[in-house]
């Protein structure tokens, strides 16, 4: 029985084929508490790793309808191949239960297999034709996986399974004419290449590797002749029906559309296609050994591990040997770590980041994009691969992974992912007080770590290294987008990790792994738009553990049971979600006066009009202060322009008399507008507060938990400029220490929709690398100065500018089509400004604001932490 | 560590057998061990070998950048100094082959056919180059590429003087400079390109010490194979005036008849200009207080005017902040702003290739920038025709940058001519 590299072929199985059955035994097995087996236990790896990703119901139907068809048959060769005995029963197990379900039925259905003889019967037309089929083979991972040994290279390699005694029985059946000394496909194995290239089908016969014939007796030499890793051309003799082969295409395209591709990549499946979409742009990884053993020259001795091995890689392959020289050499010239090299390749300009370990150098490579460092042992190559592809899948095509979200917060994601992702901070969403003190119970009780929800952090309990590393993993994993896109039908992943706290602790050698005083187990559990993540401790204080544990059931359904907890705490987050920024913020293209123009002449103030049928789409849930804002509006709109201050100020009072808002706070308003000249700014504030939380609860708190002076504090908070517009556009503030960073909420950016905002946001976040490169330059400088002191061989350099503080640019856009020949288009200029503190805690702020805003109220904002402090 | 902090060397090669050319060094080091040498451009011709064309690398303290001219010179830059940007060390590297150009021409170095002997020229070109590698530079010319500039007082008179005098030269190419700063130029000394212009006020300033010279200099984009005659006068102590010729009139004749008859008049005007040295444009032009230093661009015609001395300050600040420092922060502060965020004409070919351009990817135009730190703080604006750097106290605040440089821009461009 083979079961190789489940964890990730085994992802689309149970979709495909046990799809609604699997979800019914989920809720039955949390609802019921049933003895059956968890579904996931199948898939835990030989050293205790899991991963293990399921849609939900309505992803799956979706995807399903369309690509069951063309999907099925080929999932159904791996199942058939080792694991057809164990679907029927299961079938029929839940069926019994559930038969009153017709639709379950029928989308689950049978695992029709598609040996020849039954397709043959559907279509009955039968021709033998040749194909070729070309596949990645890699020998030198084969020499790593020890329990390969022994079988052929044709199973080990290809991944075809071939069984001579076979060979007669089927013969026998009429199915092949002749099949002695011919390699009959029998089987394939799991997440070999064989079936990874979805063309080799069972019972095809394998004529030729590389244009050379090959027979039973040969095949085995043959095979052994291929050097390291590369592509093989396999030709196979086939039967095959025409039309079938169409709509298998077809459908596959339309499948590809529609499963999500980062799920696609999740499961670790079709990275072949997804990977020839970015063939084109040369990109490598590589791990090289420094040390070059002499005596045994080998070709490409010093390449420890790479990835993709592929044509656009191998260029820069060929280059490692600059790679190595210069990271030998530049030490000693000019001193320090190497960081990175530029290279023009073809038409492409390259960027090289290196990282340099001991012996050994790890080198990245990309087009023109930014450098990261990801870091990793050295243990499972497979696992390594796949890493690597979601790395550059997520670099280089981020469009193509996010493309089933909404246009507007889709390009949000698009254009922040590089910044945000480089940041050491994990975003977290800002809860009312209450719902924070509740989830912080719940996962006390768990006696869990750390809980992330739609990719916002809510909760933490961790310390701030363990939560970077598991963030990072995260990221990498594309676990938090996919969490936000889709509702997961259920997720574990489990693995041991080696956080950094801990590796800088036994200074990172590799004997300290092997036999740790404790070891770190890391759970992630996803449900619906849950991830809950827990690093579990063995050794030490706990009971040691021993060899490669697998994740304990109790454990997981420990870990589900919270998540239904929060469950409970659902509606109050999605209000959050849904209720408008706080700080309110603008989109740019309400001040390009092409807007104003467009809209009623009589309205006075285009934010205000606007922002107050934001307001009304995003509170619906109390009639009664929609009530009130519906007559408002007319009177706002009714101002014309040359009504003063305070006759606005008493529309906007008006207004903001909800039901909700208590005689308390009426007074408190009323009282700040007599306190004169600033008082019209802070009602201003305030009214988009009362109509921004419709939620009675929401003012509670406010009023229980504050003093007065507090409340009033607030009220400024909310809105940061000053002025009757307002002007913020979009933030970013990350503290270090607790490693986390506030940003508007996805919805929050995506109910912002014009032309020009998004292309702000996107210039935001490029600006912010900019900014923030600058400000690590200062970080640096700082720790260098220390050095140089004690170095005094070190001599006095007219070095930068010293501690950057703060740092700006002014940008300057124009409406797009515009069409008047004689008048200039109207421009629009706004900020984007960052500021670095280092005390008492280091924090960084980005802020985008409009141009206009009167300068001393953005200090007195970036004094305020721009009311968006933790 | 072979490379002391704030080090700088160039090394230049031959391309096809990467025989050593020379090797030319500022700073506390000396000369990269020949190994070292072999093995820097082993990896670039490593890399042209497998269609990689090797640009830079980085490291934790230092930057190394290749270029090869012309597929017969390589030039490699190996810099440990901090505030070395990748645009200096492009802009050096390019400022340093023009240089050869000019001396020796386009010829001799494109197909080199007698190693030794180009060896044995290009010694003359190293007094041009070393003034490339000095530290502080005297100009931001080599960074910008926008010819150095000083505002006279009179500029009318010295115009006019300038002109009679190229002409009675045979020359329609003239120029005064005050330090290896222009004062004035003829029309079509200004038509020349710009990187040639910053080229020729280096070469007069290293020239300097001498009377007069007849020099043969080749136009690295003019007239790269055809050499003219630089005739170059000092009129006074680091004032110099120069004309292009063919190859009439002759030095002395040139000296002993034209150059008393039309300067002297204007000794007094020239004197008045040394004084200017450090500040470059009249005292005259009020500017705002607070500013320790500006760089102004006038993008238009490639000038640039570079001020740091002469402004009302306070004793404190002018202890505090050396000429030097005070250029250096200018310069650095106009690279950021000019590679990350200042778009620039689109220039050559070349020059889209070899490095990253950050600030194409912005889908708007960022027109001002600034920067705050412990002690100073800078603020950069673009206009269509002028960029403008303002170096501040940290006792301007912040919220005030923004006039105050917009005030010191308007005052400099409508009271002068720039």
């Amino acid at each position: 029985h083979r079961v190789q590299g489940r964890n990730r072929s085994s992802g689309r199985v149970p979709t495909h084929c046990r799809l609604k059955q699997l979800l019914n035994i989920f809720s039955f097995l949390l609802t019921v508490n049933s003895d059956l087996e968890p579904e996931w236990l199948d898939d835990v790896q030989k050293n205790g790793e899991l991963f293990y990703l399921e849609l939900s119901e309505g992803e799956e139907e979706v995807a399903l309808t369309q690509a069951h068809l063309a999907e099925l048959p080929v999932a159904n060769h791996v199942r058939f191949s080792d694991k057809e005995a164990e679907i029927i029963p299961n079938n029929k197990k839940h069926k019994d239960g559930r038969s009153s379900n017709p639709q379950n039925n029928g989308l689950s259905t049978q695992p029709t297999s598609i040996l020849k003889s039954q397709t043959s019967q559907r279509t009955g037309l039968v021709q033998q034709q040749f194909k070729d089929v070309n596949v990645y083979v890699n020998p030198k991972r084969l020499r790593r996986n020890r329990f390969l040994e022994g079988n052929s290279l044709l199973e080990t390699l290809l991944g075809i399974i071939y069984q001579p005694s076979w060979t007669k029985g089927m013969g026998s059946k009429g199915l092949k004419p002749n099949t002695e000394g011919r390699v009959l496909v029998h089987g394939l194995v799991p997440g070999s290449p064989a079936i990874k290239c979805g063309q080799i089908l069972i019972g095809d016969v394998l004529v030729a590797v590389n244009d050379v014939d090959v027979t039973t007796e040969n095949i085995e030499r043959v095979l052994s002749c291929i050097p390291g890793p590369t592509q093989v051309k396999l030709t196979l003799e086939t039967t095959s029906f025409a039309d079938e082969e169409k709509t298998y295409t077809a459908s596959n395209d339309k499948q590809s559309e529609n499963v999500s591709n980062l799920v696609k990549l999740l499961w670790g499946e079709d990275t072949v296609e997804l990977q020839m979409a970015i063939g084109n742009i040369p990109h490598i990884v590589m791990y090289l050994s420094l040390k070059l053993d002499s005596e045994s020259p080998k070709e490409e001795q010093e390449i420890l591990y790479q990835y993709p091995v592929a044509e656009s890689s191998r260029k820069l392959r060929g280059l490692r040997g600059i790679f190595i020289t210069l990271s030998d050499m530049l030490g000693n010239v000019t001193g320090g770590q190497i960081i990175s090299s530029t290279v023009l390749f073809d038409v492409h300009l390259v960027h090289v980041g290196y990282w340099k370990e001991g012996e050994n150098l790890l080198v990245i490579g990309l087009p023109a994009e930014r450098l990261e460092y990801a870091f990793c042992q050295m243990d499972n190559f497979p696992r390594l691969d796949h890493l690597f592809s979601m790395f550059f899948q997520q670099l280089i095509h981020p469009a193509k992974l996010n493309y089933s979200a909404s246009s507007s917060s889709h390009f949000y994601d698009i254009s922040s992912s590089l910044f945000l992702n480089s940041l050491p901070a994990v975003r977290y969403l800002t809860l009312p007080k209450e719902i924070k003190a509740e989830i912080s119970t719940i996962l006390s009780d768990f006696e869990a770590s750390d809980f992330g929800e739609m990719g916002y952090l809510i909760e933490n309990h961790l310390p701030k290294e363990d939560l970077l590393d598991i963030a990072l993993y995260c990221q990498i994993y594309c676990l938090l987008p996919l969490a936000t896109e889709q509702k997961i039908g259920q997720l574990v992943i489990w693995r041991e990790v080696f956080p950094q706290r801990q590796s800088s602790v036994s200074e990172g050698s590799f004997e300290a792994y092997r036999e740790p005083k404790a070891r770190y187990f890391l759970l992630i559990v996803g449900l619906k738009h849950y991830m809950l993540c827990v690093l579990l401790e063995a050794g030490g204080c706990a009971s040691q553990a021993i060899g490669n544990p697998g994740p304990d059931c109790v454990y997981v359904d420990q870990a589900k049971a919270t998540l239904f907890q929060m469950e409970s705490l659902d509606n109050s987050i999605e209000e959050r979600l849904a209720a408008p920024p706080t700080p309110c913020l603008s989109c740019a293209d309400w001040f390009i006066p092409t807007v104003r123009d467009r809209l009623n002449s009589i309205t006075s103030s285009p934010i205000f009009s606007r922002w107050q049928s934001i307001s009304k789409a995003t509170s619906p849930n109390s009639k009664s202060s929609l009530k009130n804002q519906k007559a408002s509006p007319q009177k706002n709109f009714g101002i014309s322009e040359n009504v003063s201050e305070s006759q606005m100020d008493n529309v906007l009072f008006g207004t903001s008399i909800s039901p909700h808002s208590t005689p308390d706070s009426i007074r408190k308003l009323g009282r700040r507008e007599s306190q004169g000249s600033g008082g019209s700014d802070g009602s201003g504030g305030s009214g988009s507060l009362f109509k921004k939380h419709p939620n009675p609860f929401y003012l509670g708190t406010l009023k229980n938990s504050l003093s007065e002076k507090d409340t009033e504090e607030m009220y400024n908070m909310m809105k940061l400029t000053s002025g009757s517009e307002n002007t913020l556009f979009h933030y970013v503030s990350m503290e270090a220490v607790q490693g986390i960073f506030i940003a508007p909420t996805h919805k929050e950016v995506a109910q912002l929709s014009g032309s020009i905002h998004p292309q702000l946001i996107k210039n935001f976040h490029r600006c912010c690398l900019s900014i923030r490169s600058i400000f690590q330059q200062t970080m640096c400088g700082k720790e260098r100065k220390l050095v140089s002191c004690t170095n005094t061989s070190v001599r006095k350099t007219s070095s930068g500018f010293g501690i950057v503080k703060e740092h700006g640019v002014l940008f300057q856009c124009e409406p797009e089509n515009w069409t008047d020949q004689k008048k200039s288009p109207p421009t629009m200029t706004y900020w984007v400004v960052g500021r670095l503190f280092l005390e008492p805690v280091p924090q960084e702020f980005y802020v985008c604001f409009h141009d206009s805003v009167a300068e001393f109220p953005v200090e007195l904002a970036f004094r305020l932490s721009f009311g968006v402090a933790v | 560590m072979m490379f002391q902090a704030g080090a700088v060397q160039l090394l230049c090669l031959t391309a096809s057998s990467g025989v050593p050319l020379f090797c030319r060094g500022r700073g506390a080091c000396r000369q990269l061990p020949f190994s070292v040498i072999g093995s820097l451009n082993g990896v670039h011709m490593f890399g042209s070998s497998q269609d990689a064309q090797l640009s830079s690398t980085v490291t934790e303290w230092g930057r190394v950048l290749w270029r090869v001219y012309h597929e017969s010179i390589t030039l490699i830059a190996v810099s440990s100094e901090e505030g070395a940007s990748e645009l200096y060390l492009e802009r050096l590297l390019e400022n340093v082959f023009s240089c050869m150009v000019l001396i020796l021409g386009l010829d001799d170095l494109a197909n080199i056919k007698n190693v030794e002997r180009l060896k044995r020229d290009l010694r003359s070109c190293y007094k041009l180059i070393d003034s490339f590698l000095e530290v502080p530079n005297e100009d931001v010319g080599d960074l910008t590429h926008c010819a150095d500039c000083l505002i006279p007082q009179e500029p009318t008179i010295l115009q006019e003087c300038l002109d009679g005098f190229s002409q009675a030269a045979e020359s329609e190419f003239g120029c005064l400079l005050v330090d290896g700063k222009i004062v004035v130029a003829t029309e079509k000394w200004w038509r020349l390109a710009p990187q040639e212009v910053v080229l020729l006020s280096f070469l007069v300033r290293s020239l300097g010490g001498s009377s007069s010279r007849d020099y043969p200099v080749f136009l690295p984009q003019g007239s790269p194979n055809v050499p003219h005659r630089l005739l170059c006068f000092q009129l006074l102590a680091g004032v110099d005036v120069c004309v292009l010729c063919g190859p009439t009139p002759s030095l002395q004749k040139v000296e002993r008849e034209l150059v008393c008859r039309f300067w002297s008049p204007l000794i007094d005007c020239l004197r008045i200009c040394v004084r200017l040295k450090g500040r470059c444009f009249p005292g005259t032009v009020s500017i705002p207080q607070g500013i320790l230093g500006l760089l102004l661009i006038n993008r238009d015609n490639s000038r640039a005017l570079c001020s740091i001395q002469g402004f009302q300050e306070s004793a404190q600040s002018s202890a505090s902040f050396s000429q030097e420092r005070r250029r250096e922060l200018l310069r650095q502060f106009y690279t950021l702003a000019t590679t990350r965020y200042f778009l620039a004409e689109p220039q050559g070919e070349k020059h889209r290739a070899l490095t990253e351009e950050f600030q194409f990817g912005f889908t708007h135009e960022p027109v001002q920038c600034y920067l705050v730190t412990d002690d100073c703080k800078c603020f950069g604006i673009q206009t269509p025709q002028y960029q403008c750097f303002v170096l501040t106290t940290d006792s301007v605040p912040t919220f005030a940058l923004r006039s105050l440089a917009t005030r010191t821009l308007t005052a400099l461009t409508t009271q002068t001519a720039f």
